[in-house]
């Protein structure tokens, strides 16, 4: 027997299923875009089949037989709609959602080793879907027969040579960049009288672009317009284009799966060759000046070199770990069109930035509260048509999801045009249920703060759209934990945005070196605004706080020394990291910021070590353990007047110890 | 040295492919789509092709036929593996071209000892 043989592939066949099952979606929200539209339907059909086909053929090898039946009965409805037995209905596409949706349950419990949810009931509605009479008798005019405006053909043969293919040169790559310039009509091998093969596509195209077409000929490929007199220049047809035959989404090639693992053992090592290299610079400082100033520059300059290539190994790992937000962005249209329709709003969805690359690490954890926050769009902030036609707006709303990447920073926004947040209500609700009132209510910050707070849910949570998603709560703590921030934009009557910014990676980052006593902490830089010195002497009591001149207005400062009880000698002049930006901007005071440095993040994991405000640990090289500060957290917990839970200075001096 | 190709559109397919001809023949080369399978014979002596039918770009049965249909390759022995397990699928491959015809899921040394049996007499 093969029990076992194969189990060696699991890690293949997940990876495999996930780019059919994402497919199958994207595919699935073609074939609704495109109902009734016989021509157009085909291919995508054909699409569907083919993902469906391959995760039965998959699923029987590693014997998960729930996935390999579901995918068998989901692959014959299509067959069906295929040869036209039956037509293809809004029903009909639920139905395959679901199947979607069901295959992706069944495959994930058998990752996760658990037991896989029941497929018998979704089976028997497929069937009966198949068996459904209302297929359309008319035969379909070939799509792609047909030729828009101003379309011209071409044949472009080509003929691979083994010289081609050591150039990296296959019909794989010619079909791609074929794809690129025009339609691809048909692909088909033809042999010259010679035995000579050579492939022929049929591409249609409007472009005139002749660099394009050069290029394509610097390839070895023969082009010319077809239509005219005999073009295939002696080659024999042997094999007739393929009914249904489309190229609708070449799968990449050339692309290798890797699991994560890997690549976290890959990170944990070059976070050890950073370690390394700080104690080696450590080292080297102690014996400089035992060294002739002339050997010296040279191992500068090495220590220089490996600086900088280190960095870019570095850089080269974090990019690998990078994937598309698309993945994520994918599953927002189904989101939006079930709430639109349970809800009888209407609204469009409009994605922004989908190829902007994100850790693989940070896209797992964003999924969930992406999908929360535009579940809340679509219920809470989007008006019913009515009251939006008669406030003059668009009778559907639109909701926006884009991404973008600044420096070392993610950003995932998500806006609507609905009537906003209404302070009025969340102030209410948040009395109701005994939360701090914010001294300034229109401060969409310290709304966001009461929204995200544990407890708090507006009258409209009662309705089953967001009974079932996670809370503002969990949205904001998710992200935090990842390092990020959420900040809110709400203009009442006009709409409501919130931003994610969130690091682009997490285990290695620059961090600023800040001394307090004789402890030294670091500080991520992309959490600092900015760095200033300030003079004791211009530090003014205002009730409770202590605040300096700053940029024309005055900035609130909080001693790291007295929130960890630290001893410090009073001193003239001390450093400040600014965290946060405008009325929400604190400056965070050491006694001197000593440097800059790449540091590799150890998170803190364990519970009964776990400090709020404390985001992980760091060998700086030297010997010495180091704390990351999770600055944004202190400060905010700080203004919270709740600096207790930043941890006591007992905690700290254990951790420190 | 035998050359045999996989022809199969997913990688895990060719991977268990390539696994379970392991000790058969040292020299495994891969084709994902139609076209390329065609392209690889083109390019290199093959001795033996496994084949699955449903692949995007051009059927199975359409590259046994362009395979036999080729005074060059018209006596290369084709596996074809496929999850059709009917008559008119068993047909269909047979008056194609098809030499041996297995199943998926398979067994291994099923693949194994086809595709040696075939090489042997090659």
């Amino acid at each position: 027997m093969s029990e076992g043989f194969f189990d060696g592939f699991l890690d293949d066949y997940f990876a495999e299923c996930e780019e059919h099952l994402t497919g199958a979606r994207r595919a699935l929200l073609a074939l609704e875009s495109s109902i009734g539209d016989v021509a157009a339907e085909r291919p995508v059909i054909d699409e569907l089949f083919r993902y469906f086909h391959s995760l039965k053929g998959i699923s029987a090898m590693v014997e998960l037989r729930p996935a390999e039946e579901l995918a068998h009965h989901l692959e014959d409805y299509l067959r069906a709609l295929r040869q036209r037995e039956v037509a293809v209905t809004p029903v009909g596409i639920e139905v395959l959602e679901q199947g979607i949706q069901r295959l992706g349950a069944v495959i994930g419990a058998h990752r996760s080793k658990q037991t896989p949810p029941s497929t018998d009931d979704l089976a028997a509605r497929i069937a009966s879907l198949a068996a459904l009479p209302g297929g359309l008798a008319a035969p379909a005019q070939s799509a792609s027969a047909a030729a828009s405006s101003g379309e011209r053909f071409w044949t472009c043969t080509f003929v691979p040579t083994r010289e081609l293919m050591e150039r990296g040169i296959g019909v794989d790559v010619i079909r791609k960049k074929l794809a690129e310039v025009g339609r691809i009509v048909d692909a088909a091998p033809r042999v010259a009288p010679d035995g000579t093969i050579a492939f022929a596509f049929t591409v249609a195209t409007t472009t005139d672009d002749r660099e394009a077409l050069d290029e394509l000929m610097a390839d070895g490929i023969v082009l010319e317009l077809a239509g005219g007199a005999a073009t295939d220049g002696g080659l024999l047809p042997v094999a007739q284009p393929l009914e249904g035959t489309h190229f609708g989404s070449v799968a990449p090639s050339h692309v290798v799966r890797v699991d994560m693992t890997r690549l976290d053992e890959l990170i944990q090592s070059v976070g050890d060759l950073v370690i390394s290299r700080a104690r080696l610079v450590d080292s080297l400082s102690r014996i400089e000046r035992h060294v002739p100033s002339a050997e010296w520059r040279a191992i500068q300059e090495n220590t220089l070199a490996i600086d900088r290539q280190l960095r870019m190994l570095r850089e080269k790992i974090m990019r690998v770990r990078l994937v598309p937000i698309g993945e994520i962005f994918r599953r927002m249209p189904f989101v939006v069109r079930d709430l639109a329709r349970e809800s009888g709003r209407k609204v469009t969805l409009e994605l922004r930035g989908q190829s902007t690359e994100i850790d693989k690490y940070l896209i797992e954890r964003m999924m969930d509260p992406v999908v929360h926050l535009v579940r809340n769009a679509v219920s809470h902030g989007i008006e019913p048509a009515e009251e939006r036609i008669a406030k003059g707006k668009p009778p559907d709303g639109t909701i926006t999801l884009s991404a973008s990447t600044v420096g070392e920073v993610f950003t995932i926004e998500v806006m609507d045009d609905g009537h906003g947040i209404d302070a009025a209500a969340v102030i209410a609700q948040a009395r109701a249920v005994g939360l701090p009132i914010p001294l300034d209510p229109s401060d969409p910050q310290a709304l966001l703060a009461l929204i995200c707070a544990p407890g708090f849910s507006t009258t409209a949570d009662a309705d089953r759209v967001s009974g079932r998603g996670v809370g503002m709560a969990v949205v904001k703590s998710t992200v935090e934990e990842l390092s990020g921030t959420i900040r809110l934009e709400s203009t009442p009557g006009v709409g409501t945005r919130f931003f994610i910014d969130l690091p682009l990676t997490l285990a290695i980052t620059d961090a600023l070196i800040g001394r307090v006593g004789g402890e030294s902490f670091a500080v991520p830089q992309g959490a600092v605004r900015e760095v200033i010195e300030i003079a004791s002497a211009d530090v003014r009591a205002l009730e409770q706080n202590e605040v300096v001149p700053y940029r024309g207005a005055s900035l609130p400062i909080v001693r790291l020394g007295k929130l960890l009880g630290i001893a410090e000698e009073p001193v003239e002049r001390f450093h400040a990291f600014v965290i946060g930006t405008g009325s929400a901007a604190v400056g965070l005071a050491v006694h001197r910021v000593v440097g800059h440095r790449e540091i590799v993040v150890r998170a803190i994991t364990d519970p009964l070590v776990k400090v709020a405000g404390i985001s992980g640990a760091t060998d700086l090289g030297d010997g010495r353990v180091v704390l990351i500060l999770d600055p944004v957290l202190i400060v905010r917990l700080v203004c919270d007047r709740a600096a207790r839970s930043v941890g006591d200075a007992s905690t700290w001096g254990r951790m420190l110890a | 040295m035998h050359k045999v190709l996989i022809v199969d559109d997913s990688p895990t397919l060719r991977k268990m492919v390539r696994a379970s001809l392991a000790g058969v023949a040292a020299d495994l080369l891969e084709a994902a789509t139609g076209l390329e399978a065609i392209e690889q014979l083109a390019l290199s002596p093959i001795q033996l092709i496994v084949l699955d039918l449903n692949m995007p770009d051009m059927h199975g049965i359409d590259v046994m036929k362009f395979v036999r249909g080729h005074r060059n390759y018209k006596d290369v022995p084709i596996i074809v593996l496929t999850t059709r397990n009917d008559e008119a699928s068993r047909r269909t491959a047979a008056e194609a071209g098809a030499t041996t015809y297995l199943t998926k899921p398979f067994l291994p040394q099923t693949l194994a000892t086809a595709a040696r049996s075939l090489l042997e007499h090659v």
